[in-house]
């Protein structure tokens, strides 16, 4: 019964503390406590939540009250309460306030690039993937007790393995056969479309990332019956007393650069642009976030001289030194993007010092690789240009460059930055994987796509920033509508875009 | 007898031996497998049937034109139902429509290319949603052989097959629509650019308004996002069917309406909105045309610019046809070739106009080019020798001489004609034509080939009222007016000092002292004398023009020129005494191409016997080793014995010497040793080292070639193709007379292989009498010579050792080989065409008549295609060897055209010149930009002969050669060894020609090749498969276990050092030459993430360490 009461709540993908479950069943009918518990938190829209010993005393006076006197208002107490925690916190222009910022990078692939380009480092990269991820799944219920592959395709029943996927294709009579594999060896796996939710969940797979399959053998395939992702549970929500922006893609020496809206940019954080409550936004801003392509690059793209206004990769880097150079008391993390002096290959190392000099010297600027895991004043935030999004929006049906707030739940889910190999995402054969995302951020930042999106998913704030590049030839040519200079704010917990164009 | 009488005879004599040779049972068919076919009629059938098609295509060419043919026949084979007056099954109808689109469409592709075979999969009747029944075509990848006309009349012929079948129109749904738009897209994006790139509105209305559904097979493996229609088999691009509607329907479209309008097809008219749009080679205006650089957007390392688009001292344009030139070959003087040294016979040139390619062929009665030696003379270069003499001192090559281009190839190509080069042949028709003139008065022939000196020159001019002689013509539009008044003060101040003012007296006096010449100090006046194209000696600090040229110049440029509001030339005549014309009008841009090639064909790696081994065999597949294991076990035929049911993998039964029946295939246990130790013995041979065979047969039945003929080609060191002929590849170049002196034959020969009289009607007696090639008569490249005689040697060795007959061939040297058949055969196509060797040549190319080529479907601007015995085809050559897949049956020989007719071949060689000259009023039309078409009255030409004797004879030429293999053979890319050394003698080159800039050389070489090439490779690097070492599976991500499923070791395809293999040279070019620094700065980016992927972090620190 206990594993059941527990079972109920990680598939309502609540976390729950040891003192609030002891509470819990210490409930005469506490199978029904639960249920109701569950309810109630699903029905009343807070995505936080470890529940801890006091949310279930507060609940359990309510119920135990509704279930006595039912025409008790506790549970609207509750929520008031909440509310003016929430006032109580805000607190006027952190930036102004001489708090000292608590910055710290959690992780940087910059200089940890071991590589030879060998054979085995390709070996090495991809068991570092697998590893990571199998690491994650054996954790969850159903695949505690998985068997390498070669083993369970031996026996026969049920089949219990975690695998990296080889190949996943419709059959003639559009079913889906799944290839995958381990260490040990290969397993073909069969999605009967007769399974439609099981068949739907097998639309968003997609080659070389780590899964649990569950199912059981036919001859020599195995009919599955449940598959699992590494996935992430959902997050309990932290107060955030400051505010922090993120941009990236402004892609500075194209003659599509817009100048004039990155200025106003500048200018509102420094508190000389926008009306009165967005100057009051500005002045709590504590962090800008860059996620890659600060410049437009050379040589990114064929012809691409003819775009460029600064046809001089050092310049480009010197005029965005003058730009951001520009922003005061405000903390920068500077990532690289597909179009920065960087090695395309992911994980991409920090933006390098030689051809960013200036940059370097601005003291507020601190540079990263792509990905990188940073904290701000203790918010993990994970940052990734998004080049993997050109592939996930070809792969998987109903995804795509304008909503890249569902790609970044697909890899949320996946628990992996760049899972496709093969295709337009270069990986570089690194001993380890740094694209497996293995903390679980409380903000994940992107961009690439040009065009802003923002999710909450299981309490993570995912945000893509936009652009400050107008439509290119490119562009017009499949009809993309950049979002440009519309700038996302995280606002003290609340997302607000401030428009500068 | 006549000529294809001849070759008839020959041929059946050849098939009789290769009869009673098969029918001895060793190969899997008892007679040869090539059915001859003497014309259209009976390729057609041969190719794709059905059976007696011939007769019935001859009966109605007699009334109708050929597409009517095609289209009649199609109708015809749908609407003869097999029970009279009643309709045949769903089936059925499939089956004949299938069959009646092959047809018609061989009929119309003259029943060369592989299109009518491989690329159509098949036909469908399908159901529209309201359920009416529609025709399906499927189009697989290899259409795009047949080129955009066939594969759009491939749609209207579905069309005329669905009308005839009474079946509805096809009625897309939108998704279906959506879903084309989408793979246009894709294509170009994913796989490849399309010609013609259309509009989604244009595809739109296109798939709307096709009255056929045209569909295919999945070519790419790239899926598209509109996924899993209901009647769209494929969530792959369909290639072949984009290549249909985009370069077929939509490309073509004025040519889809003409036939639709012509045949009375309703239900097309809405093409015309396609075809109102421009054509893009149509130049409206009159003026000279702009500057086309399209030939110049790939520079490739190793492969130079010859001159820049119009560049002044690029190829001077001139007209005219050599006997070795036509179907886009073009003549350069051999000296040029010689000092460029990157240009051999053959070699392909890219070329500004007036088509994008060529091949160049030298000719040497034009002229040459103008060079600076490094003492500081110049020199005009007359002849090979002389190039060879002095092109080590060359330190510029201020003009590179004429390219020879005959009026075919600007009619051919449909560009409008440009204004000739001033040229002898055109001088003297001005004199024939002037007023004063009078056949007795002059030796006009004499004229026109020998030097006239200047005086006389002069002499001639005011006589008749006509231009000055060109060679005395120099480059005034090269020069603006102001230098040309520098130049004339220049010498003024120098002769005023000997007070001797009158310079016109000086003129006359420096002539009649004879020897001296004018001398002048060097002063930066030389200059103008260089780019004018005046030749001149230095002594000491001075400059000497030599008599003749000083006259010249002294008498043209008499007194200084009004240098306002003319042009040069303009201004130079208006001084000048008698008229002078444009020298150079017209300049030709040009690049090197393809290097030419000349090479016997060995697949990768080459075997002798298509023979399976597996991996038995090591790395080098040899059969010797695999048998050294015994028993083998491979994937391979099996055979049942017709008597005693004793099975095995051979024709003939091991037991009892039977025949066999194939049964199937399979993995099969094999006493490969045993085997081999029977041939050996069949065969009488004792030992040979390595004999190769293969790994696996890709053939649908996998039946094995008998070791026998393994052991002797290996014996004879020659190697099989896929279909189990022997193969020579070279470049094709045309050739209408030969000098029986330059390709090794003598008159008595040529007289046994029915040459009776030369190009004057006189009997052929003289070794270097010129004559003209019979059609079908190829001279073949040394090198292709020699093969083939080892080639010979295992054909007599198989006809006296496995078939028990007499040797045949018995040569010794190259001349018997002469007289011998062969087949010419292209790639993309599966019609052999029959040939007679009539000698050979040093150049690494095959000559042949423009009609040979033609027949193959093939022109001469680097083309290159293969040539085989033609015994060896008959003996060896089986379907069953052939690839089961798409494409298998293309550059096979399943038919072999015993006769050419004119008539019938691709209409290109029907552009070919027959003129003795260039008539004078052709010369005034190019100078008024008209077009080819306009002017077809004053040109004698191919089509003009069709359906005459004359079609065969008489083809003459304008400009002689004195020898079809003068100037280089090799051209210096392919002898010089490594990519550095090409790319540092294409970037001297650069240097040396005044035509062309050589920091737009190297960065161009950058942009357009090391780069891209570098930024590919890494970006491929981190994207790549793996291949196993062994057994060559490969793996699009490596797995886990780092193995191969095989056990064996895997390995990257693409490695460090393809990667890297352009930086070194790349950082040198960048160091070297004062490029733009944006290039420089992509070196430098993609060296720093070069290193980034191949060093590691880790090396750095410890090399570091060891310092600290």
């Amino acid at each position: 019964m206990k594993e059941d009461i527990l079972l109920k709540f990680t598939n309502a993908e609540l976390l729950i503390d040891d003192s609030a479950y002891e509470k819990i069943i210490q409930q005469e009918n506490s199978v029904q406590v639960a249920d109701s518990l569950i309810k109630d938190i699903s029905s009343s829209n807070k995505d936080f939540f470890v529940l801890t010993e006091s949310v279930v005393d507060n609940f359990l006076q309510q119920y135990l009250s509704n279930y006595q006197a039912p025409e008790s208002k506790l549970k609207s107490d509750l929520e008031t309460n909440y509310e003016t925690q929430n006032e109580t916190v805000k607190m006027p222009q952190s930036k102004l306030m001489d708090i000292p910022l608590d910055f710290h990078v959690l992780k940087d692939a910059s200089k940890k690039s071991y590589t030879n380009g060998e054979i085995k480092d390709f070996t090495a990269y991809f068991n570092s993937r697998f590893q990571k991820l199998k690491a994650m799944l054996t954790k969850k219920p159903g695949l505690r007790e998985s068997a390498p592959i070669k083993e369970a395709g031996n026996r026969d029943g049920v089949v219990n393995v975690v695998g990296m996927v080889n190949d996943i294709r419709n059959t003639k009579n559009n079913h889906k056969i799944m290839e995958i594999e381990d260490e040990t060896g290969e397993m073909t796996v069969l999605i009967h479309n007769e399974n439609h939710s099981l068949f739907e969940q097998a639309e968003s797979i997609v080659k070389d990332e780590v899964i649990g399959v569950i199912g059981s053998k036919k001859g020599t395939l195995v009919i599955a019956s449940e598959l699992i992702h590494p996935s992430v549970p959902r997050i309990e929500e932290k107060t955030m007393d400051f505010s922090a922006v993120f941009i990236s893609d402004i892609h500075i020496g194209s003659s599509t650069f817009q100048e004039e809206a990155f200025n106003n940019f500048v200018n509102w954080l420094n508190g000389d642009f926008g009306d009165e409550t967005q100057q009051d936004i500005a002045n709590d801003v504590r962090y800008l976030v860059v996620a890659g392509d600060v410049v437009d690059g050379i040589g990114i793209y064929p012809h691409q001289e003819e775009e460029l206004t600064i046809k001089n990769i050092y310049e480009q880097y010197e005029e965005a030194a003058r730009l951001l150079g520009q922003i005061d008391n405000v903390k920068m993390i500077i990532a690289p993007g597909n179009h920065d002096a960087c090695r395309l290959a992911e994980p991409q190392p920090a933006i390098p010092e030689n051809y960013a000099e200036d940059l370097y010297k601005l003291k507020n600027a601190e540079f990263v690789s792509n990905p990188s895991l940073v904290s701000l004043d203790g918010f993990k935030t994970l940052i990734y240009h998004g080049r993997s999004f050109d592939d996930l929006a070809m792969t998987i049906n109903g995804l795509s460059h304008q909503t890249s707030d569902l790609i970044m739940k697909e890899l949320i889910e996946k628990r992996h930055l760049a899972p496709i190999y093969g295709e337009r995402t270069p990986l570089a054969s690194e001993y380890e994987d740094h694209l497996v995302i293995e903390e679980i951020p409380d903000i994940f930042h992107t961009g690439h796509v040009h065009i802003n999106a923002y999710k909450k998913h299981k309490g993570i704030h995912m945000i893509n920033s936009g652009t400050f590049q107008s439509q290119t030839e490119f562009q017009k040519i499949y009809n993309i509508m950049p979002t440009c200079g519309e700038v996302p704010v995280l606002n003290r917990g609340a997302l607000k875009v401030l428009k500068f164009t | 007898m006549g000529y294809f009488e001849v070759l008839e005879k020959e041929t059946l004599k050849l098939y009789e031996i290769a009869k009673s040779a098969r029918s001895k049972g060793h190969d899997i068919e008892l007679e040869p497998e090539i059915p001859l076919a003497k014309d259209l009629a009976e390729r057609v059938e041969g190719l794709v049937g059905p059976k007696g098609v011939a007769a019935r295509i001859k009966e109605l060419e007699t009334d109708i034109s050929r597409e009517e043919v095609a289209f009649q026949i199609a109708r015809e084979i749908v609407t003869d139902t097999d029970v009279e007056g009643r309709d045949d099954t769903l089936e059925v109808r499939e089956q004949k429509s299938d069959q009646a689109i092959r047809t018609a469409l061989a009929i119309l592709t003259e029943g060369v290319v592989a299109a009518p075979l491989e690329g159509i999969a098949k036909l469908k009747i399908k159901r529209n949603f309201d359920s009416g029944y529609y025709l399906a075509v499927y189009f697989a990848g290899p259409i795009r052989s047949a080129g955009g006309t066939a594969a759009a009349l491939a749609v209207l012929i579905g069309d005329y097959i669905r009308i005839s079948l009474e079946l509805d129109t096809y009625k897309p749904v939108d998704t279906e629509i959506e879903r084309y738009v989408e793979e246009v897209e894709l294509y170009e994006s994913e796989v490849t650019n399309l010609q013609y790139s259309p509009k989604p509105e244009e595809v739109r209305k296109a798939v709307k308004n096709i009255p056929v559904e045209v569909t295919g097979e999945p070519t790419d493996k790239i899926e598209v996002s509109h996924r899993d229609l209901e009647r769209v088999e494929t969530n792959n691009i369909r290639g072949g069917a984009l290549l249909a509607i985009a370069e077929g329907v939509i490309q073509k479209a004025p040519k889809v309406m003409k036939y639709a309008k012509k045949l009375k097809i309703d239900g097309w008219d809405w093409l015309g909105e396609f075809s109102k749009a421009p054509d893009p080679n149509a130049d409206d205006s009159d003026a000279a045309p702009k500057v086309d650089d399209k030939y110049m957007r790939d520079i490739i390392g190793g492969r130079p610019v010859m001159a820049y688009p119009q560049a002044k001292g690029g190829f001077r344009l001139r007209y005219g046809r050599s006997r070795n030139a036509g179907l886009a070959a073009m003549g350069v003087h051999p000296s040029t070739m010689e000092i460029v040294e990157f240009l051999a016979v053959g070699t392909q040139m890219k070329i500004e106009r007036p088509g994008k390619g060529n091949c160049v062929v030298p000719c040497d009665s034009i002229e040459g080019p103008i060079v600076k030696l490094k003492d500081g003379s110049v020199v005009k270069v007359e002849s090979e020798q002389q190039a060879k003499k002095i092109k080590y001192q060359v330190e510029e090559i201020v003009f590179l001489g004429d390219m020879l281009v005959p009026f075919g190839e600007f009619l051919r190509n449909n560009h409008i004609m440009l204004p000739a080069g001033w040229c002898s042949e055109w001088w003297v028709q001005t004199i024939q034509k002037s007023e004063s003139y009078q056949e007795s008065d002059l030796d006009i022939k004499s004229l026109e080939t020998e030097k006239i000196d200047a005086k006389t020159a002069f002499e001639i001019s005011e006589k008749y009222d006509v231009p000055l002689h060109p060679d005395y013509t120099y480059c005034y539009h090269d020069v603006t007016t102001q230098d040309i008044n520098e130049l004339i003060q220049f010498i003024n101040r120098e002769l005023k000092t000997s007070d001797d003012p009158d310079l016109k007296a000086v003129s006359e006096r420096i002539y009649d002292e004879g020897s001296g010449g004018l001398k002048l100090p060097i002063s930066p006046e030389k200059r103008i004398l260089e780019v004018l194209g005046i030749p001149h000696e230095i002594d000491g600090d001075e400059l000497i023009i030599s008599r003749e040229d000083a006259y010249v110049l002294l008498n043209t440029l008499n007194r200084p020129v009004e240098t306002e509001g003319s042009n040069t030339l303009e201004a130079v005549n208006s001084i000048a005494p008698v008229q002078i014309m444009a020298k150079a009008p017209t300049y030709l841009g040009a690049r090197v191409g393809r290097p030419e090639k000349s090479k016997e064909r060995k697949m990768k790696p080459a075997p002798h016997a298509l023979f399976p081994i597996g991996t038995n065999g090591g790395n080098r597949r040899n059969i010797i080793d695999a048998a050294k294991k015994g028993t083998i076990n491979v994937d391979i035929a099996r055979c049942k014995c017709t008597e005693c049911g004793v099975g095995s993998m051979q024709a003939l039964c091991p037991v009892c010497g039977a025949r066999t029946e194939p049964t199937s295939s399979g993995k099969k246990r094999i006493n490969l040793a045993n085997l081999l130790k029977k041939a050996y013995e069949n065969v009488g041979v004792r030992k040979i080292d390595e004999i190769k065979g293969v790994v696996g047969m890709i053939s649908e039945d996998k039946f094995p070639e008998p070791l026998e003929k393994g052991i002797l080609r290996a014996k004879n060191d020659v190697f099989t193709f896929k279909d189990a002929t022997i193969r020579h590849d070279s470049t094709n170049l045309p050739l209408t007379h030969f000098i029986p002196s330059e390709i090794g034959v003598t008159p008595q020969k040529l007289l046994e292989l029915g040459y009776t009289n030369d190009i004057h009607g006189d009997k052929i007696e003289d070794p270097d009498q010129i004559v003209e090639i019979k059609i079908q008569d190829v001279v073949v490249s040394e090198n292709c010579g020699d093969y083939l005689i080892r080639v010979s040697h295992f054909v007599d060795d198989l006809l006296e050792q496995l078939y028990g007959l007499e040797r045949f061939y018995n040569v010794q040297t190259r001349e018997d080989l002469v007289g011998q058949l062969v087949v010419g055969l292209a790639p993309h196509t599966s019609a052999g065409v029959l040939g007679r060797i009539v000698g050979f040549t040093k150049a690494a190319c095959c000559y042949a008549h423009p009609y040979f080529h033609s027949a193959k479907r093939r022109n001469c601007d680097s083309d290159e295609d293969s040539i085989m015995l033609l015994l060896d085809a008959l003996l060896n050559f089986s379907k069953v060897y052939l690839p089961s897949t798409r494409g298998g049956k293309m550059d096979a020989p399943l038919v072999l055209s015993s006769r050419i007719d004119p008539e019938e071949i691709d209409d290109e060689s029907h552009n070919i010149d027959a003129m003795p000259y260039i008539p004078l009023e052709l010369y005034e039309k190019t100078l008024d930009f008209e077009k080819p078409s306009d002017v077809l009255d004053l040109v004698d030409n191919v089509k003009r002969r069709l359906g005459t004797e004359d079609q065969y004879q008489g083809l003459i030429y304008s400009h002689t050669t004195s020898s079809i293999h003068s100037g280089p053979k090799v051209c210096l890319y392919k002898t010089l060894p490594t990519m550095k050394e090409k790319v540092d003698g294409q970037i001297k080159l650069a240097e040396r020609i005044r035509a062309v800039d050589q920091k737009g050389v190297v960065e161009g070489v950058l942009t357009s090749h090391f780069l891209p090439d570098m930024a590919g490779n890494s970006r491929a690097f981190s994207r790549q498969k793996v291949r196993c070492t062994k057994c060559g599976r490969k793996y699009r991500r490596i797995p886990l276990s780092g193995n191969c499923s095989c056990g064996s070791n895997l390995i990257l395809s693409i490695s460090k050092g393809s990667v890297v293999k352009y930086l070194e040279i790349s950082k040198n070019l960048s160091q070297r030459y004062p490029i733009d620094e944006y290039l420089v700065q992509r070196i430098e980016l993609i060296e720093t993430s070069i290193n980034s992927l191949f060093e590691s972090d880790k090396s750095k620190q410890s090399s570091l360490d060891v310092f600290l």
